[in-house]
């Protein structure tokens, strides 16, 4: 289609607002599992997601659903000013016959794509059944049906009455479902209203409707009945026999004779009347680049933008409150029933659709340029912005950044995999949150093939753990309303056993659905892709914790963090083994649930966004951070104030957190963190990969040769402490290492200090270099002695050469010493 | 719609499908039973049918399309047969026409904006909303708080020379009914004392009559004035900028060119907490604990060392009476028959009587209400009504067979006269709250877990609780009876809290706890450290690591300790 497109061109609104009321429980009522009953308003909320990912030509996009207090729940969907009520002028003209029929078989389009997905519409009326630019039919409203469970979490009745089939009287009464068929009826009569311009009993009172739609099961020909009460009779009889098919096919009580959606699209009317040949209005005007972008893109920039979905609504006076004090009941009796209470006029249905102006969002990307929507990859990182060092929530609110990152990680993520580092590189720069679920996707890793392996797997039968995920779920992050909707629960319960049921080898350790819980979140609608991301993240950073024995792993994880503290932080490390306050008795949830048990959502999206680019021994490096963060505290506390401390953690500042536990992974060498039990490709020989009984021994940590030499390469600052006796040294050393010659005997002195000497003022001048202990590899309790005693002294970054000095044999680079 | 036990009507079909393998001529039959109206994925259960039954996995496409033919059909089937039985149901009358009728417009008329009878907001809602923009339009408020003392002032003169006269009149007639006494015999009869009684009798009525009749007069020309200029002075606010008429002397009250706020403490002893609900998310609530007056935090002035002084928080009741933060205060009442004839019941009627109310209805009348709404809920409760998981059958079966309120029921009343409250909570109490050894289930605990959710769902944010669920010391309340309750009532209030986070409403910002007054101040320690063991007080967030080193004990507490006695000042 030809467009062209200009910054200065005019937006027309977009977005329409809406707001229902979900039904309030009666008093005291339970769920099968004891607790309360989720609210409806919740239970709303986690349906109409599925609406989210419906996409049809000829439906209007769903972008939001919102709760707030008290049930009230705001909607927000793609909207268009014009509709077959207003095109028809209030059903008063008569219209082309073809026009009409296109219109229908669009709609019917429309139905049996909702029909598919299990879907029905029951609120079909000429003003639900919108019209776009370029005269498109739009279907609107149509999932009211079915988020609202078929109308059993509102008090309100859904439809209009009119358009209702007669059936509907009865089995919505009964709260029954209904079936595809009754939107067949409520297209007939439109249809017929449209065919014959008039309304169908414009005057009658609701009563009156009512009898009258309950009466028409007495007839035999029901559409000729309704011709005749429209006193259009003549007009119908001059109508094509088909056509007068097609209508009886709708509006027919013998439900077998009535056809669903689907049959009628196929109905021989529509090859008779060319309705594809009629002519839809073309737009040819000049359109903002604006319209290019998604919907919800640029609904997320109206959002930043600082456009306000509840302050629309009270502008056109639909989100009154009564005063609380108005409405109060008067008695509660024991039982929890109300009595007196006066009805608040103000949660009464009222389906107004309010227009939200984009003027905000343009006059905000005004200064843009077109190129700005259209970015080449390549010239994107080239922009120098002021942003980029704001700090990270900001950025996030900024409209303008979002913008560009929007518009960036959409193209890179289009062509993932092709530019993975690109992508890599911006990432760790920030994630922007409405990618999140996407990107984080790609940074662990996911193909996608995902859908099919998920769809194989079976999430239904009993499991022996079924037990426990039911009674954890229900306290699995359930401040979030998203996650504590019933539709949530099972979609949690289902990740967690399609994890289960794929990793046979490991059970379901309490804490698992937090670590899921952010997956569930972000792919709601994409269970596959949150099982997959579960699946990658804990080959990545949880391997092995979730076997039946995991204590192994689980020792190993803490010890390390132990090592870390001592390496870093040696003051602290003192403290903390003074008084017996180990990793064991804090640290357990966090490396199970990498933190996920700890914080609320939206601060494990942080840390996660930063997780997520670093390699498996970053959760270490977070839980240094966040005990550096205590730090004044703790070493301030005792054994008992350090429980306490940490049985509620105090707010943790996330981004600091996720900045410094950055600073220490990049000053550390790998190997300091090298787990026995992590997933890697391959162990190379000086790996410290060592048992849980020598590591638990040792204070400090050990690194690898491998490191030593890239700390040599990089030329970064370090320092070898060689302390065999002085005759090795000068046989054979490594070149520039000190010789500081101790013996095992010389600890047994608790008041041990190194004698002065010019190598011991280069050891102080240094302080701050890694320090790397060397011996030979069966003086392993030396050089354990003589790391203890350094970090006693506030030494940081001590650490001992795995494999000692014999290590250097393979590498040939040990050279006689030349003394001072 | 309403029909809860009518939920998800669903009905099982048994889906056949037959394969041959190329080895085997024999054709397999399987049988599954499949939910109708089915609302799973149809791939996934092709899948399970296939590993739960062995299946070859080729058969895997034909299987699929064979279920969703059969899904489509069935699905087609149930819905035609819901549908038949309708509409033969309406055919042939086996359900009422007119009950459908019914339900059907009453849906429309009470829920939905468009057919509802009466649009738009109440003539009470109407009278809120010029109100509030009134006492939130500077200069006004102070006008306001003017007309209520001046007002109050003229109800408390009636009052006054009522009880003059009353006094004079009984002095009188003690004198002459002690002058015929002595005569008795003698220039009396027992007949003349009699009617002299009698006679007695009738002027006291006559007088109590008379200034009573005074008294609602006034009140009906107080309430009626008042609000004709709430109305009158935001009209014309509207025209010109913040200008208002301000209202004159008349006999319906003087209005005084001022009075002094009170700048007392109203407790004798206080602690405030600020603390965290929650693991992960956390919010924020605070807590008090304060031992003071019941009676003291209601009235709207105070005696001052014998000079008037009006009530320090009164300012903000005001402005917060059509908001969304509304004041509570539960007041535990031993009668259960809706009646304030005695004890701390008869001192509340007073205060509330002593001025006019302009907002709601006067207490007599709320109370007159309420007593038809308690026939309502004596009826539903006989004819089995709601039943709650918490009580014992035998407490069930007592309550439902009493007409009266029991124990564990709230009546709520609205007040606009009160100092720092808006509504009042009456709980019934009886006996059984004296022993020291009550449990989460008793009917008082389930009442206060009712009013808390009543205080989300009516933007109730904070509220007062007696903590020891009773106003007044007594001998029996021991130091470990104090304690033992005092934890009780912490604990369960903390978990109805939480609780009530999950319901979607306001939220409690404030929850205080009245001691009654005259509690040592050693008990009261004991309780106040007793709130951060139950609570989770806030630790403030420490932005600077290297800042000196403050103990975080002494952080944590982010408490101030008010100590002073209120007689002293």
């Amino acid at each position: 289609m030809m467009t062209c497109n200009c910054v200065d061109a005019h937006v027309p609104p977009l977005f329409g607002v809406q707001t229902i009321f979900a039904a309030q429980h009666t008093s005291e009522s339970c769920g099968a599992n004891g607790l309360p009953l989720t609210p409806n308003s919740i239970t709303i909320l986690g349906r109409a997601q599925k609406l989210k990912t419906l996409s049809h030509p000829n439906l209007v996009s769903h972008l939001d659903f919102i709760r707030k207090q008290h049930g009230r729940i705001i909607l927000v969907s793609q909207y268009f000013n014009r509709n077959l009520w207003t095109e028809s002028l209030n059903c008063s003209i008569l219209l082309p016959i073809e026009k009409v029929l296109s219109w229908a078989y669009r709609v019917l389009n429309a139905l049996t794509y909702l029909n598919d997905n299990g879907l029905v519409h029951r609120f079909l009326t000429p003003q639900y059944i919108l019209l776009d630019d370029e005269d498109n039919v739009k279907l609107f409203n149509y999932g009211l049906y079915y988020m609202t469970n078929s109308g059993k979490n509102i008090s309100f009745p859904i439809g209009k009455l009119k358009y209702t089939a007669p059936e509907v009287l009865v089995l919505d009464k009964t709260s029954y479902k209904s079936g595809p068929k009754t939107d067949s009826w409520s297209l007939g009569i439109i249809v017929l209203e449209l065919l014959l311009g008039v309304q169908l009993w414009p005057t009658l009172k609701l009563s009156q409707i009512i009898r009258k739609i309950l009466s028409l099961t007495h007839c035999t020909d029901v559409v000729m009945r309704l011709a005749r009460e429209m006193g259009r009779l003549t007009l119908y009889q001059s109508l094509p026999n088909e056509l007068k098919d097609f209508l009886s096919k709708c509006i027919c009580l013998d439900i077998s004779k009535r056809m669903r959606p689907k049959e009628l699209c196929d109905h021989k009317i529509f090859s008779l009347y060319e309705y594809s040949t009629i002519l839809t209005n073309k737009y040819y005007s000049c359109k903002h680049p604006l319209l290019q972008m998604k919907l919800d893109q640029v609904y997320y920039l109206w959002k930043l933008a600082g456009g306000d979905v509840e302050w629309a609504l009270k502008k056109k006076g639909l989100l009154r409150n009564e005063s609380s004090i108005l409405l109060l009941p008067r008695l509660i009796i024991l039982e929890g029933t109300l009595y007196g209470t006066t009805r608040n006029q103000s949660c009464l249905l009222d389906l107004q659709i309010v227009e939200l102006s984009l003027d905000l969002l343009i006059s905000r990307l005004q200064h843009l340029k077109i190129t700005d929507y259209d970015p080449l990859i390549d010239e994107v990182k080239e922009r120098n912005d002021t942003t980029e060092k704001l700090p990270l929530v900001i950025r996030e609110k900024d409209t303008e950044y979002q913008f560009h990152r929007i518009v960036l990680f959409d193209r890179l993520l289009s062509t993932y995999p092709f530019k993975r580092n690109n992508l890599l590189i911006e990432a760790s720069k920030d994630i922007p949150p409405y990618f999140r679920g996407e990107i984080w996707a790609c940074l662990l890793n996911i193909c996608n093939n995902t859908e099919h392996t998920y769809l194989s797997i079976d999430k239904e039968t009993a499991g022996v753990t079924d037990r426990q995920i039911e009674v954890d779920i229900p306290r699995c992050h359930q401040y979030n309303d998203l996650l504590s909707s019933s539709v949530a629960h099972t979609k949690l319960k289902r990740v967690l056993k399609a994890w289960l049921v794929s990793h046979p080898k490991y059970v379901y350790w309490q804490g698992l659905d937090s670590l899921c819980a952010p997956f569930v979140y972000l792919n709601f609608c994409k269970e596959h892709i949150a099982y997959a991301c579960l699946t990658e993240f804990v080959k990545k950073y949880l391997n092995d914790v979730f076997l039946r024995d995991n204590s192994e792993v689980i020792r190993e994880y803490l010890i390390k963090l132990s090592h870390l503290i001592a390496f870093h932080d040696p003051e602290l490390a003192n403290h903390l083994d003074d008084k017996g306050f180990i990793p064991d008795l804090f640290a357990i949830p966090w490396f199970l649930t990498m933190f996920s048990h700890v914080f609320p959502l939206h601060k494990i999206f942080h840390l996660w966004d930063k997780l997520l680019l670093g390699d498996s021994s970053y959760p270490l490096f977070v839980g240094l951070s966040i005990l550096t963060q205590l730090r004044s505290t703790l070493l301030n506390s005792g054994f008992n104030e350090c429980i306490l401390l940490f049985s509620d953690l105090p707010e943790v500042d996330i981004e600091k957190c996720v900045l410094e536990s950055s600073k220490f992974y990049d000053a550390t060498p790998r190997s300091i963190t090298f787990r026995k039990h992590e997933l890697r490709t391959e162990t190379r020989e000086h790996d410290p990969c060592l048992i849980y009984e020598v590591l638990q021994n040792e204070f400090s940590p050990r690194i690898s040769i491998y490191d030593l030499q890239e700390l040599k390469r990089n030329s970064k600052k370090f320092l070898v402490l060689d302390t065999r006796a002085q005759g090795y040294y000068i046989e054979k050393s490594l070149p520039g290492s000190l010789n500081i010659p101790i013996k095992e005997e010389d600890f047994l002195d608790e008041n041990f200090d190194l004698p002065p000497s010019p190598e011991l003022s280069a050891l102080v001048n240094n302080r701050g270099s890694v320090l790397i202990i060397i011996d030979n590899v069966f003086e392993l309790n030396k050089v354990r002695k003589f790391c203890r005693f350094l970090v006693k002294k506030k030494f940081p970054k001590v650490c001992s050469l795995h494999g000692g000095i014999e290590a250097f044999e393979t590498f040939n680079i040990l050279v006689p010493a030349i003394m001072f | 719609m309403n029909g809860m036990n009518d939920y998800g009507k669903k009905h099982q079909e048994t889906f056949r499908y037959t394969f041959s393998t190329l080895n085997i001529p024999e054709t397999y039959k399987i049988e599954v039973p499949i939910d109708i109206p089915f609302e799973g994925c149809i791939n996934e259960l092709s899948h399970r049918i296939i590993n739960g039954l062995n299946l070859p996995l080729y058969v895997i496409e034909e299987l699929h399309d064979e279920l969703e033919k059969f899904i489509d059909k069935c699905s087609v089937d149930f819905y035609d047969r819901q549908t038949v039985d309708a509409i033969d149901c309406i055919k042939n009358e086996t359900i009422e026409i007119e009950d459908i009728v019914k339900y059907w417009e009453k849906a429309f008329k009470d829920e939905t904006f468009s057919f509802a009878d009466n649009k738009g907001p109440s003539n009470n809602q109407l009278f809120a909303t010029t109100f509030h923009k009134l006492a939130h339009s500077g200069p006004s408020l102070d006008a306001i708080l003017h007309i209520e003392y001046g007002y109050a002032q003229a109800v408390q003169d009636i009052m006054n020379r009522k009880s003059r006269q009353v006094l004079t009149v009984t002095t009188a007639q003690t004198k002459e009914m002690n002058y015929a006494m002595d005569g008795l015999n003698n220039y009396s009869t027992e007949d003349d004392i009699n009617a002299l009684a009698l006679k007695h009798f009738d002027d006291q009525t006559l007088i109590q009559g008379k200034w009573n009749s005074r008294l609602d007069t006034l009140k009906q020309e107080q309430r009626a004035g008042y609000r004709e200029w709430v109305m009158k002075t935001v009209e014309e606010m509207q025209g010109v900028d913040g200008l208002y008429s301000p209202i004159g002397n008349s006999p319906i009250g003087t209005v005084k060119n001022g009075f002094i706020i009170s700048n007392m403490s109203l407790y004798d002893m206080e602690e405030s907490f600020t603390i965290h609900l929650g693991s992960q998310m956390k919010s924020t609530h605070n807590i008090r604990i304060m031992s003071a007056d019941t009676l003291n935090l209601l009235k709207l002035t105070l005696d001052e060392n014998g000079t008037v002084v009006h009530h320090p928080q009164r300012l903000q009741t005001v402005l917060e009476l059509y908001s969304q933060d509304l004041k509570g205060l539960v007041l535990f009442i031993d009668t259960n028959n809706l009646d304030f004839y005695s004890g701390l019941g008869k001192e509340f009627f007073d205060i509330c009587e002593g001025s006019t109310e302009f907002h709601f209805n006067s207490l007599q009348d709320q109370l007159e209400i309420i007593k038809l709404d308690l026939k309502v809920a004596v009826e539903n409760r006989k004819s089995k009504g709601p039943v709650s998981n918490f009580l014992s059958p035998e407490l069930q079966a007592r309550r439902n067979k009493s007409k009266l309120l029991q124990c564990g029921d709230v009546y709520i009343t609205k007040h606009s006269n009160l100092a720092s409250v808006h509504l009042v909570f009456h709980m019934v109490i009886d006996d059984s709250l004296k022993s020291g050894d009550i449990n989460s289930r008793h009917p008082v605990i389930l009442g206060l877990r009712n009013i808390l959710k009543a205080a989300c769902s009516y933007d109730i944010t904070m509220i007062t609780i007696p903590l020891f669920l009773t106003h007044e010391m007594t001998e029996d309340m021991t130091v470990p009876w104090c304690q033992k309750r005092a934890e009780l009532v912490l604990k369960c209030v903390k978990g109805f809290m939480i609780e009530s986070v999950s319901l979607g409403g306001s939220e409690l910002k404030t929850i205080q706890f009245l001691v009654p007054q005259g509690i040592s101040e050693e008990v009261f320690g004991i309780l106040a450290t007793m709130v951060p063991t139950i609570f989770r007080v806030s630790t403030p967030l420490v932005f600077n690591s290297s800042e000196p080193e403050i103990k975080s004990k002494v952080k944590n507490k982010k408490s101030t300790k008010n100590k002073r006695n209120s007689t002293s000042k």
